[in-house]
This record gives structure tokens, C-alpha cells and sequence, in this order.
């Protein structure tokens, strides 16, 4: 039975985490992302919601990081956060028993 | 400056206890009433509902005399306060719905005041306890003070009634209690353990003024104090007549079965969802005045069977600063996440729902941190961090689930926008007010519909913005404007609820101006996330402007609109600031909207348009981050909006331009 993850992601029975508008394979159930497609870039690339730069209030540097279906490129996870911080964003569906 | 540990402090150092703890510690100094299993489960169902409905109804008569006695604008007119009733140990049968994360470790306080003054001073029919020490519990900052009260009936304690709501100044370096440069407690207002102020229904003029004489605003935390006591009063009227009409024990069966009926029935809410983990984070900018550092909270939440493990391993130690919270905000911070996302049709009662919970933390940590680490921001810092992260976390495991995943919602208001005023008032009095502007912040994006534009803020759900007029009469400022704003709201195929600005002058004061005390962070990063690929909300804003034109404007009957309108020169606020602001200055604050929901490339464009049209987005917003292009009449230009959509697919994942058209 194929479990639905998120708007995005669905995990499938052999344990592969695939793109719900696509199909691709992007992970497995204990990396969901593994292979999913990250791009680090200035946070004002989120819009003009980020109304100043960082640099003006903190001297660590900070990015948007965005996670993307390598096919079909749907944005699967943002986030704006430390670049010297690794994503804690993760999530860990276990199989219906 | 390093913590230096306290002698001593470990005895305020409280946590949850049992309620056979509670009974074995207290033993035979105090009778605490109780009722058998077996009449619990005898209660019949028309009678269980009607009481706890009326139990349900003296919470809210609880807040409506809060109201209606207070002078304070923070309570009267913004609902910051909640109220409770418990059981004989303190576990929380019934929350009100005001703000829910002050109620949240209302039994810690109880169970602590049986605990450690059942003997000495005594525990007696009219008396009250005062609480301002987060360490015990009751409410997230010093400011908010609790009062609770044991009722006794037949000579037994039946039950607890409490107030919390927040002072707005009870002394330390800053007004408003919100030292900026705190780096530890000693800086902030004095934490009280529970003191017994009402005595045999009289107040202790003593004790009531070494609780005053901290505050610059007395009179008015007076009014306050006497506000919380008419609230306990009315419950303790209110549920007197109930004993009377049914008998204690069946009101009591009630009371129990309500907190059993919340656990049975989130239990088996949560058998519903399926295992597994979620683990995310939240971040702060700034621990006090000049820090520019930037402090994590990361959870891992486990749902298994029907419990969930909250476990805050990785987050960052206790700061130097006022952002740090006790276990009372760690517990605020996941409670109101908690009813309002899991509990919309079962009985708000944390005494039930807590059984289903378990808390990993470390001591020592922002959300959890250890005398004597400054707090002084802890509802609304690290409190509120814990509900942003414990809200994208529970957002998740509902996301995959096909029924309740409507029940998702992503992160409200990423943090609480303070700005403190104190001085002189239009009539000559000196007076301190926190602002609750951003009562008005957007709601998180839904699985199935856009976040709630101003819509409030998840821990208080009845919390309210002052009028404009109200904040204008009860203190020397006019607003030049307040209004939502563009782009505030996350993108995402359902957007985020737009937050809001205000900007306003120091006017009528005979000072001339006015003192202004700043704490918003979000501004080195956005704090309220998306979910499933939508953006996070905007950043908070802040921006104080020397020197305006303002009073030749006004002169002229023109009020200005914009920034660009005042004049003057332009600072850009950092989080923590503490300031004078002058006759000429303008003061402009714009706070956060909710986290998006999906990828922004699949909202429809029809709603973009519809966005642009309500000025809930721009239109550089809904070029850049939504890829719609209108033609000259403003209509969506379908195919340009589709080779716009293709080339920003491939230009944000960093992939070539080439061959982004076809």
C-alpha cells in the first residue's frame, strides 16, 4: 500500500519515498530526500517577503535551502536557516504493521 | 557573564508529579476530596454533558470578569490572560480559550503550593496563591502572574480555580519587565513562588504590597490583582450552586471522566495516524541587546501507537540573554499546538491529554533552562519557538494522514512583534504598555485553503487587537496607519495568512515623547515555516525614522502612507532595542504572517490575480516567487505564465535557462 507523506511525497511498499507528481524516486523511507535534487542560494531568492539582508542583524550567513524533485523540479522542502547547519527537516514513516 | 548555579534554587526547580504524589506528600495535613473509579464510570451521560458544559461555561465567566475588572488594555482588550479549573492535585479539567500556553502548567503550580505549603502558612477555605515564578509554574515570564485558589467544600479541598493573565510591568531594568539587555534573572522582574496574598478571603496588605512595590504602574497591577480574585470568586460561586444541585462527588466524577474522556479520545486519535517520526527546528535571532548570534530549538516528534514523544535533543544550551524558557513555556509551547490542532472535538482538558504525551529534554537548555537564566522573554522567545517547531512537527504527521491531514496547518506568526511603550500619558500619569498589535499576525496555510490573513495567533485563540482608537486614547500615540501587507503571508500552493504593520508617533504626551522598548526577532531569518514545500512567511520588520516631517504633514491635515512620506533618516531596528522616541521620530513595526503550504508553482493563478488584487501579494511577488505575468490590463497572460512557470522551475533549482520555454 502506497502511504501519502505530504502534498508532495509519497512512500511506496518496497520503501522508496517517490514525487506524487511524477513518479521519480527521491528516497528511501529512512532518508526521504536522499536523492531529491538541494539548491542553497540567498534568502532573498525566497521574494520580497525577506525584507532585509541578514548580514544587517547576525554574522553568521544565512540561505535558502530548497529540496526539488531532480525530474520534474516540484519544490518539496524550503527552508531559510544557517548555512553552517545541517537540515534537520526530516520525517520517518513506518510501515503499517 | 557565565550562569552561576544558585544554593538553593533546586527547590523551585518543579516538574510535573503524580497525583498519588502529590496525596503522599501532603498527607494527613490537608483533607483533599476525592471520589471513587466506580462513580465516575456511574455518571450518566446527560448529566456528565451538562456539567461539563457549565464547567466549560465558568472558564469562560472566569475571563469575562477578568475583563471587566481589569484597566489594563493588554487584558481588556487584547484577551492576554486565561483561566482553568482543576482538580484537588491540580491537574487542569477544563482550559480556557484565551490564551491557552498560560494555563498550560497551571498544575505544576497547584500541585507545588500543596506540596510545599500545606503546613506552613496552610492551605484554607478563601485563601489565594500568587505565582510569578516560572520554575514553579503557572505562567511562561514573570509577568504573568497566577493566582489560584482552593475551593473547599464540606471541609474538604474539592478543587482549584486560577487566573493568569500578563502585568504589564512588575519592575526589573527595562519598563515592561522586558530588559534587553538581561543576561541573566537578576536583570528581570523577582520571580515569586507561591505566596499566600488572600487570606480567609481578605487580602494580605503586606504581602500585596511587597508584590506592588516592584512595579512602576502599581495601581494598575493592583486593579489586576483584584481582577484575578473576582475571577476565582465567580468559579467558586459558580461551582458552590453546581456542588449544591448534583453533590460534590458527581461534579467531581465529572471532572474526572472529562479528563479521561480527552485522554480516551486523543489516544484513539492517535491510533488513527500513523507511526513514525518528524524532526525539525526553530530558530531565534538575537538572546539580548547586541547579540547577533542565532539559537536552535530542534524536536524530534515519535508517534507510536497512541502516544507521542516530544524529545528537544540537539537544541542549543541556556543563553546570556532573556529568551531562555523553563519547563512551563516548554510545556506552553506544546499544549496550545496540542488542542488546536488535535483536540478540536475533544474536552480541553490538559490533565487528560498530558497522559498521552511524553517530554524528552535536557536541563539547561533555552527550553528548559535552570535558575538563574534570564526569562524575562520566555513566553514569547523560546516558548514561542517551541510552538512553531512543535507545530510544523504535529503538522506533518497529520499531513499523512488522508482525513485528518485537513487538520494541518502550518506555522503561525513566527514570533510575537514587542514593542513597549512607557512616560507620560496625555493626562499626566506615568503609565507602561506592551502593544498587542501583532494579536493580528497570519495564520499558517492549510492543506486545503490559505492560512487566515490576521487571523490571530495559534496560542490564543481568542486574543484580540486593541482598536486603534483605544490604543490612542489610553496612551500618547496616533497611528499614522495600521494595515496587512503584501508578501507578509508564506507563498506556497495555499499561502500563508498576510501579517500586518503599524506605524505610529509619540503625540500628546507632555514630555514630548516617549521611552520604547523593542524585542522582535525574525529578522536575520524568517520563524514561521512552511510546510510540504511552501515558503516560509516574511521577515519581521522593524524601522525607526529620526527627525520625520511628520508634525508639518499633520500641520497640514496630510497623513502620511508611507516611509517615503515622512522623511527623515532611516534606521533599521535590530531585535533587541531600547530607545526614546522624540517629537519628530516615526516608528514603523511590521510582524509576521503564516507559513505556506505546497509548492508555489502549483497555486492556481486565478488566485494569484485574485491576491494582487487585495494587495495580499504584489506583483513582483506574484512574478518572482508564483511565475504569473499579466498583460497590460492586469489579467493573467496564460501562455506567459506558463513559460514564465517553466523557466522558475529550472532557474530556483539552479538548472540552465535553456530550453525552459518548451
Amino acid at each position: 500500500m502506497t502511504l501519502q507523506i505530504d502534498d508532495n511525497l509519497e512512500q511506496r511498499d518496497d520503501g522508496t519515498v517517490a514525487c506524487r507528481h511524477c513518479g521519480t524516486a527521491v528516497g528511501i523511507a529512512a532518508e526521504p530526500l536522499r536523492d531529491a535534487r538541494v539548491r542553497e542560494s540567498d534568502p532573498q531568492e525566497a521574494g520580497p517577503s525577506v525584507r532585509a539582508e541578514p548580514r544587517h542583524f547576525t554574522d553568521r550567513q544565512v540561505i535558502l535551502r530548497q529540496t526539488f524533485c531532480p525530474r520534474c523540479l516540484t519544490l518539496l522542502q524550503a527552508e531559510i536557516v544557517p548555512a553552517d547547519e545541517p537540515s534537520f527537516r526530516t520525517r520517518n514513516l513506518a510501515r503499517p504493521s | 557573564m557565565p550562569t552561576i548555579p544558585v544554593a538553593g534554587s533546586e527547590e523551585f526547580a518543579n516538574g510535573p508529579v503524580s497525583p498519588q504524589e502529590t496525596r503522599r506528600v501532603v498527607g494527613d495535613s490537608l483533607r483533599l476530596h476525592d471520589v471513587d473509579p466506580a462513580a465516575v464510570d456511574a455518571v450518566d451521560p446527560l448529566t456528565y454533558e451538562v456539567i461539563r458544559h457549565r464547567l466549560t461555561s465558568i472558564t469562560e465567566e472566569m475571563g469575562e470578569a477578568l475583563k471587566r475588572m481589569s484597566g489594563s488594555v493588554v487584558v481588556t482588550d487584547c484577551n492576554d490572560f486565561d483561566a482553568a479549573i482543576m482538580d484537588e492535585v491540580g491537574d487542569v479539567v477544563q482550559v480556557g480559550l484565551y490564551n491557552t500556553e498560560l494555563a498550560a502548567s497551571l498544575d505544576m503550580a497547584a500541585s507545588w503550593t500543596l506540596r510545599n505549603r500545606c503546613r506552613r502558612p496552610g492551605i484554607g477555605p478563601g485563601d489565594m496563591f500568587l505565582c510569578n515564578d516560572p520554575w514553579v509554574g503557572g505562567g511562561l515570564h514573570q509577568n504573568d502572574v497566577s493566582l489560584f485558589a482552593p475551593l473547599f467544600v464540606d471541609g474538604e479541598l474539592f478543587c482549584w480555580t486560577g487566573a493568569v493573565a500578563h502585568q504589564v510591568d512588575l519592575g526589573g531594568v527595562s519598563p515592561g519587565s522586558w530588559s534587553v539587555g538581561a543576561t541573566d534573572v537578576f536583570w528581570e522582574s523577582l520571580p515569586t513562588p507561591p505566596v499566600k496574598i488572600v487570606e480567609g478571603g481578605q487580602i494580605r496588605d503586606d504581602i500585596e504590597d511587597v508584590y506592588l512595590r516592584r512595579s512602576r504602574v502599581p495601581k494598575l497591577v493592583a486593579l489586576d490583582l483584584r481582577a484575578k480574585i473576582g475571577a476565582n470568586n465567580v468559579a467558586h460561586e459558580r461551582l458552590r450552586a453546581l456542588c449544591q444541585k448534583y453533590g460534590a462527588a458527581t461534579v467531581k466524577a465529572v471532572m474526572r471522566r472529562t479528563m479521561n474522556d480527552a485522554e480516551t479520545r486523543l489516544r484513539a486519535k492517535l491510533s488513527e495516524l500513523p507511526d513514525g517520526s518528524w524532526t525539525s527546528v526553530a530558530h531565534q535571532d538575537s538572546a539580548r541587546a547586541g547579540d547577533r548570534g542565532i539559537y536552535k530549538i530542534v524536536l524530534t516528534l515519535t508517534k507510536a501507537g497512541d502516544r507521542l514523544t516530544f524529545d528537544f535533543t540537539g537544541t542549543d544550551p541556556q543563553v546570556d540573554g532573556l529568551i531562555n524558557c523553563t519547563l512551563t513555556g516548554l510545556r506552553g509551547g506544546i499544549m496550545p499546538v496540542i488542542l488546536t490542532m488535535l483536540c478540536g472535538d475533544i474536552p480541553w482538558a490538559p490533565g487528560g491529554i498530558y497522559r498521552c504525551i511524553d517530554i524528552i529534554s535536557e536541563p539547561g537548555t533555552i527550553n528548559n533552562c535552570t535558575f538563574p537564566a534570564g526569562i524575562g522573554k520566555a513566553s514569547v522567545a523560546s516558548g514561542w519557538a517551541t510552538t512553531n517547531v512543535a507545530t510544523e512537527c504535529l503538522a506533518g504527521l497529520l499531513d499523512a494522514h488522508p482525513e485528518h491531514r485537513r487538520r494541518v496547518m502550518s506555522v503561525c506568526c513566527g514570533t510575537w512583534d514587542f514593542a513597549l511603550l512607557a512616560g507620560v500619558d496625555q493626562r499626566g500619569g506615568g503609565f507602561v504598555t506592551m502593544l498587542c498589535d501583532s494579536m493580528a499576525g497570519g495564520l499558517g496555510a492549510r492543506s486545503d485553503s490559505d492560512g487566515v490573513d490576521t487571523g490571530g495567533l495559534a496560542c490564543i485563540p481568542m486574543g484580540r487587537v486593541a482598536d486603534v482608537e483605544m490604543n490612542e486614547f489610553a496612551f500618547p500615540m496616533l497611528y499614522l496607519w495600521r494595515r496587512e501587507e503584501a508578501d507578509s503571508g508564506g507563498p506556497g500552493r495555499f499561502r500563508g495568512g498576510v501579517g500586518a504593520s503599524s506605524c505610529f508617533i509619540p503625540y500628546d504626551s507632555p514630555l514630548g515623547g516617549v521611552h520604547l522598548v523593542v524585542s522582535a526577532p525574525g529578522k536575520a531569518l524568517p520563524l514561521a515555516a512552511g510546510t510540504s514545500g511552501g515558503l516560509p512567511a516574511g521577515t519581521q520588520y522593524d524601522v525607526l525614522v529620526r527627525g520625520s516631517s511628520i508634525r508639518g504633514a499633520l500641520a497640514q491635515g496630510w497623513i502620511p502612507s508611507s516611509l517615503e512620506a515622512v522623511g527623515g533618516d532611516r534606521e533599521l531596528v535590530a531585535a533587541h532595542h531600547e530607545t526614546d522616541l522624540g517629537p519628530d521620530d516615526v516608528y514603523y513595526t511590521h510582524w509576521q504572517g503564516g507559513g505556506g503550504y505546497g509548492d508555489p508553482l502549483l497555486r492556481d493563478p486565478a488566485a494569484v490575480a485574485a491576491d494582487v488584487r487585495a494587495h495580499k501579494v504584489s506583483r513582483r511577488g506574484a512574478e518572482e516567487v508564483y511565475g504569473v505575468e499579466f498583460d497590460e490590463h492586469g489579467h493573467i497572460a496564460g501562455e506567459a505564465t506558463e513559460r514564465r512557470r517553466a523557466a522558475l522551475r529550472r532557474r530556483r533549482a539552479g538548472l540552465e535557462m535553456e530550453g525552459a520555454s518548451s
